[in-house]
């Protein structure tokens, strides 16, 4: 059996499952989805595990090899396949989305109203999420992308909150048709790229047609920026990413989880594998200005997070303020630069994760993220507040968690191309993440605590502490000990940064000497 | 004529169909008085389940000299016609049980149309196409005003013919421009004639003017005008049957003239021209259905503009077989527009299901008294709502996506040759994203509402709960696997152009 295929297929079984299941039966239907994520989760750590050893089948463009192919002819006259197979960076998001959703699904043990129908919703969600990650078949790809966007629309229009900063109705609609428009500017493009190119949607065929052939510099030209904006809708880039925040703030805590956490990441991941992979000479062109735009999510994002008063919001802006980072690490187009973006796609997703699942924590009891009507929470909230300086600690880029060696991977790759502005800004931008967090939690979790809060309930029973712990441990593990992690991101990311080094190279742009001496991965872990 | 060349064996399953109308009347006037309300539409079933089997013979080439023709296109065509015909009849079936009288009529005429429907996939001239136009054309008027104690009703009849008695003229006239053109009314002999000697300009007038009339069925601009109200007063399964097999019956003629007039012409001067039209009218008839459908209220208001939307996808379809000289882009082409049809028949038939059932209710199809939290009180249906709502947008995993892409890539090859239709690529992706608006608002007032005081679950009968039913599955099977649907529609646009002078 195919490893990637029943990853895929757990939680669409589990969703399909939960049709026979009577309505109204919370327990059964999370039960459920409690197995249907756990399988994926088993599976995903397996994969990762023998990713380097693995005797599945292969397949490779060039030097890229893409593990545990699985292919069946769908629609022959068109040339297209159910085809799915990962390299280094899919098993990290494959790794993250399962993490992601098994401690979503623990998180929303609270919903209760049409419990059915919002597991449905976010199984659905994370299977294309899953094909996504695993898609080596670009129908599929848009396929399942779409597959991905649609239940947001129910997950937060249903069971979203609305509240001072932030309608839900909006939130919703907004969040839905600003990722739809880029999906189908993407899909245009893409179809571009099937017509004018070797005739077939097996991603992998199109690479090899790119590492031989390639695409003539205009369509490139012309085509990079529509499928590059697609997918940017989705990281989400300045100016583009205004949906975002917003749909946190409106969203139940697991699909925050899921939303920061898993979707922003499909989009970095589109434009790692469709814009940057099948068009490396315009992104030779483009991604220096890229690394512009991506100083406006890390500062302006950082500056907005630190104006608001919502704790949604803070963390929303943060995250697209992080996401700024990920887009600077694609931008260096050099190998340290663009594993930093891959890893911190990773550890990105799991702080936040871990950050909405805390708010939605004591949100369920108090009702209120503002700011101004929290304080002293520590009292009451001991796990939850200690998970939650952890959480800072990881965001802010404190050495020891994931975050730290990814962050400085990226402006380390940064400042070798020669990108210092960017690399002087985003290490800003450390700073800037420092100073809003801090001032959460010291407003939320320390001074004196309203007295109506003295009944709030502390996550206690092991069930309830599983999800934090997992997050923050894995956060703290790979923190440590990046290597393990780094040498499978590096089996997809090498291919990558080769090709797109020998476009600048074609370009006539200077491409800096390797930073093997550097070794930063392990400067991080001491 | 000798009797030989009529061939009418190969008119059979219209035959079929026109007996099965004649015996509905029958049945209501001497059936047993218990069975007036079921007999009829029994009949109607049967007979297209009759057509349906007849249909799976091989085709059986020329017929009544030369006037017809029974290839692989049209066999595609009807077949999808008397697939539509069966899941109509039994929509209607959920629709007229509550009706005291003229079931007879009502199933009769419905079948009259269907025939005329499927006459319009096998035409080979001009005049038998406007005969069997009309036969479309006045069959619904009669449907359209069926609730003839209704206002509404009567309205949406009498607009109908207003609209369609001047489009019958505009499209009868261009046929006798065209005949003064050339000569003939006979689509090879109009092939050779414009592969020859290209398009004078009387006969592109003539051309025009018969496009005109034909963008009148499919609810095109400029002639998209009757839409909302004629869907909105019309019985349920009689606007189900207007935005899906009537407005076939359009598309699939454009589809016919566009393959015997503009494609052999393809090499001469101005050939462009023809899909320049297209491509424009195809934009502006999506966004305004889709913007149009934004603010409605009524449910099939909101449904009528967004078919205007879809013929304006379908239209895209037809600009990119006028655009490319490529035979292959053609026939892709071609087979996305069958494919996108049958995608849409499903589509459209299950979502006036369901508003057939809710609006029995008597609450009207005012979206806010009729769906405001429908999916709890009747999860069911919502779901098919929700389903039909997410095909007809383009979402995966349902058929409608299956359509659109395959629309898109058309236009995509087909813009090799005329690197503008990338507009109007892009006009369709934002169409996409504006129905997906109002689709979505309708989905929140579904399951996001609360449902109004004293509602409760609606009552589904059989027939429409199966009709749902058949909708759901085959929607959900076409969107995740089509690879068989692409197969025969790609050989019927091979049978489409087989006959085209190269």
């Amino acid at each position: 059996v195919n490893l990637l295929l029943a990853i895929l297929l757990f939680p669409a079984a589990g969703a399909a499952a939960l049709f026979l299941v009577p309505s109204g039966n919370a327990k059964v239907a999370r039960a459920v989805a409690f197995v249907a994520t756990l399988g994926s989760l088993v599976l995903a750590v397996a994969l990762t595990l023998g990713f380097s050893t693995t005797d599945a089948p292969t397949e490779a463009a060039g030097t890229h090899v893409y593990k545990h192919v699985i292919s069946v002819p769908w629609v022959e006259s068109l040339g297209l396949q159910f085809k799915l197979g990962v390299d280094g960076i899919g098993v990290a998001m494959v790794l993250l989305t399962a993490i992601t959703i098994f401690t979503g699904v623990i998180v929303s043990f609270s919903v209760t109203d049409r419990a059915k129908e919002y597991y449905v919703s976010l199984l659905a969600l994370v299977t294309g999420v899953f094909g996504v990650f695993t898609a080596l078949d670009l129908f599929f790809y848009y396929f399942f992308y779409e597959l991905a966007v649609i239940p947001m629309f129910l997950l937060i229009g249903c069971w979203g909150s609305t509240t001072r900063t932030m309608n839900r109705d909006y939130a919703s609609m907004k969040l839905v048709l600003m990722l739809t428009t880029g999906a189908v500017l993407a899909l245009v493009g893409l179809l571009a790229v099937y017509a004018q190119g070797p005739r077939t949607f097996d991603m992998v065929a199109i690479e090899r047609y790119v590492g031989s052939v390639g695409y003539s510099r205009g369509f490139q030209m012309v085509w990079f920026p529509a499928v590059f904006l697609g997918f940017a809708a989705l990281v989400p880039m300045w100016p583009l990413h205004s949906w975002s925040p917003g749909g946190h703030a409106a969203a139940p805590a697991a699909v925050s989880m899921l939303h920061a956490g898993v979707l922003m990441k499909l989009g970095a991941y589109g434009i790692l594998r469709v814009a940057v992979t099948y068009m490396p000479d315009a992104a030779a062109v483009y991604l220096p200005w890229v690394a512009v735009l991506c100083c406006m999510n890390i500062v302006y994002g950082g500056l907005v997070a630190m104006a608001q008063r919502d704790m949604k919001f803070v963390v929303g802006y943060s995250s697209s303020s992080h996401m700024g980072y990920v887009l600077l690490g694609i931008a260096t187009a050099n190998l340290v630069g663009v594993e930093g973006a891959v890893l911190l796609m990773f550890a990105h997703g799991l702080m936040t994760a871990l950050a909405f699942s805390l708010i939605g924590w004591f949100y369920d009891q108090t009702h209120t993220r503002m700011l101004d009507d929290l304080g002293g929470l520590m009292k009451r909230l001991p796990f939850v507040g200690t998970c939650f300086v952890l959480m800072t600690m990881a965001s802010a880029g404190l050495p020891g968690f994931a975050n730290f060696v990814s962050e400085l991977l990226v402006i380390v790759g940064a400042w070798a191309q020669g990108m210092w502005l960017p690399a002087i800004l985003a290490t800003w931008g450390i700073v800037i993440t420092g100073v809003y967090l801090l001032r959460t939690v010291k407003s939320a979790f320390f001074g004196a605590m309203p007295s109506r809060w003295e009944g709030l309930r502390d996550a206690r029973t092991p069930l309830e502490r599983l999800p934090y712990a997992l997050l923050v441990a894995i956060l703290l593990l790979v923190g440590f000990w990046p290597q393990p992690m780094m040498d499978v991101i590096r089996q997809g990311a090498e291919p990558l940064v080769e090709s797109m080094q020998a476009a600048q190279r074609r370009a006539g742009m200077a491409v800096p000497a390797p930073l093997e001496a550097a070794k930063p991965s392990e400067a991080g872990a001491r | 004529v000798n009797v030989g060349d009529m061939n009418l064996v190969a008119l059979l399953p219209e035959g079929v169909v026109a007996l099965g109308a004649m015996l509905a009347v029958a049945a209501d006037l001497a059936g047993p008085k218990t069975r007036r309300a079921s007999l009829p539409a029994l009949v109607a079933c049967v007979s297209c389940l009759a057509a349906l089997l007849l249909l799976l013979r091989p085709p059986a080439g020329a017929a009544v000299a030369g006037h017809f023709v029974d290839d692989g296109f049209s066999r595609f065509v009807r077949l999808l016609a008397a697939g539509g015909g069966l899941l109509l009849s039994g929509l209607s079936a959920a629709y007229t049980r509550r009706m005291d009288r003229g079931h007879g009529e009502f199933y009769g005429m419905l079948l009259l149309a269907l025939a005329g429907v499927m006459l319009v996939a096998g035409v080979a001239d001009l005049m038998s196409l406007f005969v069997s136009l009309e036969l479309v054309t006045v069959t619904s008027y009669v449907l359209a005003a069926f609730k003839r104690n209704e206002a509404t009703s009567t309205e949406a009849g009498l607009k109908y013919l207003v609209v369609g008695a001047v489009s019958s003229a505009v499209l009868l006239f261009g046929i006798a421009l065209a005949y003064g053109a050339t000569g003939t009314v006979d689509f090879a002999a109009l092939s050779r004639h414009v592969a020859g000697r290209g398009f004078s300009p009387l006969l592109s007038l003539g051309t025009v003017l018969v496009f005109g009339g034909l963008f009148f069925k499919c609810a095109a601009v400029p002639f998209q005008v009757w839409a909302p109200d004629v869907y909105q007063g019309s019985p349920t399964p009689v606007t189900a049957f207007l935005s899906s097999l009537s407005k076939s019956a359009g598309v699939v003629l454009l589809l016919r003239l566009v393959a015997v007039l503009v494609v052999p012409a393809m090499g001469a001067e101005g050939a462009g021209t023809w899909a320049a039209i297209l491509a424009v009218a195809a934009g502006v008839t999506l966004l305004y259905g889709n913007l149009g459908a934004i603010p409605q209220r009524d449910v099939k208001r909101l449904l009528a503009y967004s078919s205007i939307g879809h013929a304006g996808y379908l239209l895209l379809g037809l600009a990119a077989v006028a655009a490319s000289a490529d035979r292959s882009v053609q026939e892709a082409a071609a087979s996305a527009v069958l494919v996108y049809l049958l995608a849409y028949y499903l589509t459209t038939v299950t979502a006036f299901a369901v508003v057939a059932c809710v609006s029995a209710e008597g609450r009207g199809h005012d979206v806010e008294a009729s769906y405001e939290g429908l999916s709890r009180r009747s999860p069911f249906l919502a779901f098919a709502m929700l389903l039909a709502l997410l095909s007809l947008a383009g979402v995966p995993p349902m058929a409608g996506l299956i359509g659109k892409l395959l629309v898109f890539y058309a236009v995509v090859r087909a813009a090799e040759a005329h690197p503008a239709l990338y507009v109007a690529a892009f006009v369709g992706a934002a169409g996409v994203v504006v129905s997906l608006y109002y689709y979505l608002l309708l989905i929140r007032r579904m399951y996001v509402g609360t449902p109004p005081q004293g509602a409760s679950r609606v009552p589904v009968p059989w027939p429409a709960r199966a009709v749902i039913a058949v909708g759901i599955v085959s929607m959900l099977a076409i969107g995740v696997y089509w690879g068989p649907v692409q197969e025969a529609a790609t050989k019927a646009a091979r049978a489409l152009f087989a006959t085209v002078v190269p």
